[in-house]
């Protein structure tokens, strides 16, 4: 059958003759055919409004053609994504970033503090959290490659260099500070207490990424209800862990910008897990065999 | 008439008032031919009132009661409220700059007609030459007004340096150190960019809101 590619504007860029009942999928390599700037990961279909929809229902290449109720003659908007990357390429990088720039700080505090007289051994806390700094983004790069599962492919590629400032930004703050030459220790027995518990938390954030990419099988792309572990109680409970880790961190170092950075990194993961409990919530509704989505805390009980 | 419609359009009708007291005080000094800081003697405090006040459309905007961004509205308020409250204010050499009678007298200019926009769309019965008028002197007041908070925030550096306000100094059991100087020259740095943001959202809206509507329901913005 052949369907009309237009663009967002209404004008028509291409017509493709391809099965109805072929994948999306085969929709985009034909497309990228005749459009060799536009590699499929950057395309995206979407059918045109429906009256009252603020977008059109988005294409999933799964999914056929068909499936979507287009015939011959049928329309599809065309979206350029932009030029993307691989979830795993913008992970590495942005976790690579505060593993070599948060220790710069500590080892080389006469080319980092200029003018200033290091003392010449770092307290018991600097060393133990440069230690945990470091371990938290070793583990954070191992889980992208050997744990994590993405659901998608690709990222627009402006988000590599947005995600890194974040993260090398934050890493080069709370890093200068924490390993001061004037940096006040806080009480030692108390931040050591601190840090286990902050090692608990990211074992109990290790588990939980297990949980998550253990729940499909692969080929799947359906939602699945998290279960066992704190994830009975709470939806994202690996964020729970996550900012637990860092809060208990700030604690251990009593600096105000590992504090800024743990509210930081909290606000967007409270962002992310609304909208993932949102849509666990509204698809598991318990009609037609579905199971209902229990009860549980968001984020971060007592409090969302 | 809803409760939350009256409620804006009281809101929006008090800061145009207030706005155009602001612009009448300024006016009249400079008809009069006051020096810079007779005018802001004079308009200055009004101004303080209307933006302090002005903190609610951010929560407003949280709690739904209007289509925009809280995060946009705070920085917005934030970002005056700094040149306001934080620099023209305690700086008392400021006070006879003329940077301080332009910014007074560029935002009174923009606000004097936003704010009845507003009041009058909450109302659903604004006349389409406000509505020109609100997207259309944004173009030369905008950029005149953050000549002047920028230029405000330079002439400010020197005592910056050397009063050192709102600062924090290592080492403290914070292990933070703060310096309001630097603070501000990298806010400079920024002002253009975080500025274009807002001014080119500004043209992008103006040429969704005057352009002739579509007969059918457009959708909203």
């Amino acid at each position: 059958m052949k369907l009309e590619v237009v663009s967002r504007s209404g004008q028509t860029i291409a017509t493709l003759d391809v099965n109805p009942e072929a994948p999306v999928s085969e929709l985009k390599r034909k497309f990228y055919g005749i459009k060799r700037k536009y590699y499929p990961s950057r395309q995206r279909f979407t059918l045109p409004l429906k009256p009252g929809e603020k977008r059109g229902t988005v294409l999933d290449d799964s999914k056929s053609l068909s499936h979507y109720g287009l015939g011959d003659g049928g329309k599809v908007e065309f979206k350029d994504l932009g030029p993307q990357i691989g979830y795993s390429t913008v992970f590495f990088w942005e976790y690579f970033g505060p593993l070599v720039v948060y220790p710069l700080f500590f080892f080389f505090p006469k080319y980092l503090y200029p003018h200033l007289e290091a003392p010449k051994q770092h307290h018991l806390v600097q060393k133990l959290a440069v230690a945990y700094w470091s371990f938290h983004y070793a583990k954070r790069i191992v889980e992208t490659f050997t744990v994590h599962k993405f659901g998608h492919a690709t990222m627009p590629i402006f988000n590599l260099f947005k995600n890194c400032a974040y993260y090398w930004g934050y890493a080069a703050y709370v890093s200068y500070f924490v390993n001061h030459p004037k940096y006040t220790p806080p009480n030692e027995k108390a931040s050591l207490a601190c840090l286990g518990l902050a090692l608990l938390m990211q074992l109990g954030n290790l588990r939980s990424h297990i949980i998550l990419s253990n729940l499909r099988k692969p080929g799947e792309k359906d939602y699945k209800i998290p279960r066992g572990f704190l994830f009975n109680n709470v939806t994202c409970a690996n964020y729970t862990f996550e900012i637990w880790g860092w809060l208990l961190y700030s604690a251990a170092v009593q600096s105000i910008p590992a504090y800024l950075f743990a509210i930081t990194g909290a606000l967007q993961m409270t962002q992310w897990a609304i909208a993932k409990h949102k849509r666990l919530v509204k698809t598991f509704d318990g009609r037609d065999g579905r199971p209902k989505y229990p009860r549980r805390w968001i984020i971060f009980p007592p409090f969302l | 008439m809803r409760i939350s419609q009256a409620y804006l359009a009281l809101y929006n009708a008090l800061q145009a008032c207030g706005w155009a007291l602001v612009l009448a005080n300024l006016l009249y000094g400079i008809l009069r031919k006051d020096l810079p800081e007779q005018l802001y003697a004079a308009a200055g405090p009004i101004t303080n009132v209307v933006q302090g006040a002005s903190l609610l459309e951010t929560v407003h905007a949280a709690i739904g009661l209007v289509p925009s961004s809280p995060l946009m509205s705070l920085m917005q308020w934030m970002g005056r409220s700094n040149v306001l409250f934080l620099i023209l204010g305690p700086i008392s050499q400021l006070h006879s700059s003329w940077w301080s009678v332009l910014m007074l007298a560029t935002w009174a200019l923009a606000e004097v007609i936003r704010y009845p926009q507003y009041a009058l769309s909450s109302l659903g019965s604004c006349p389409a030459w406000l509505t020109w008028l609100r997207y259309t002197m944004f173009i030369p007041l905008y950029p005149a007004g953050v000549v002047a908070e920028m230029g405000l925030m330079v002439a400010a550096l020197p005592d910056l340096a050397e009063r050192k306000p709102y600062s924090l100094e290592l080492p403290n059991p914070y292990n933070w150190a703060f310096s309001y100087h630097r603070f501000i020259q990298v806010v400079l740095a920024l002002y253009p960019f975080l500025w274009w943001q807002l001014y080119s959202s500004l043209l992008r809206a103006r040429s969704k809101k005057l352009a002739p509507q579509p007969p059918k329901a457009s959708k909203s913005q």
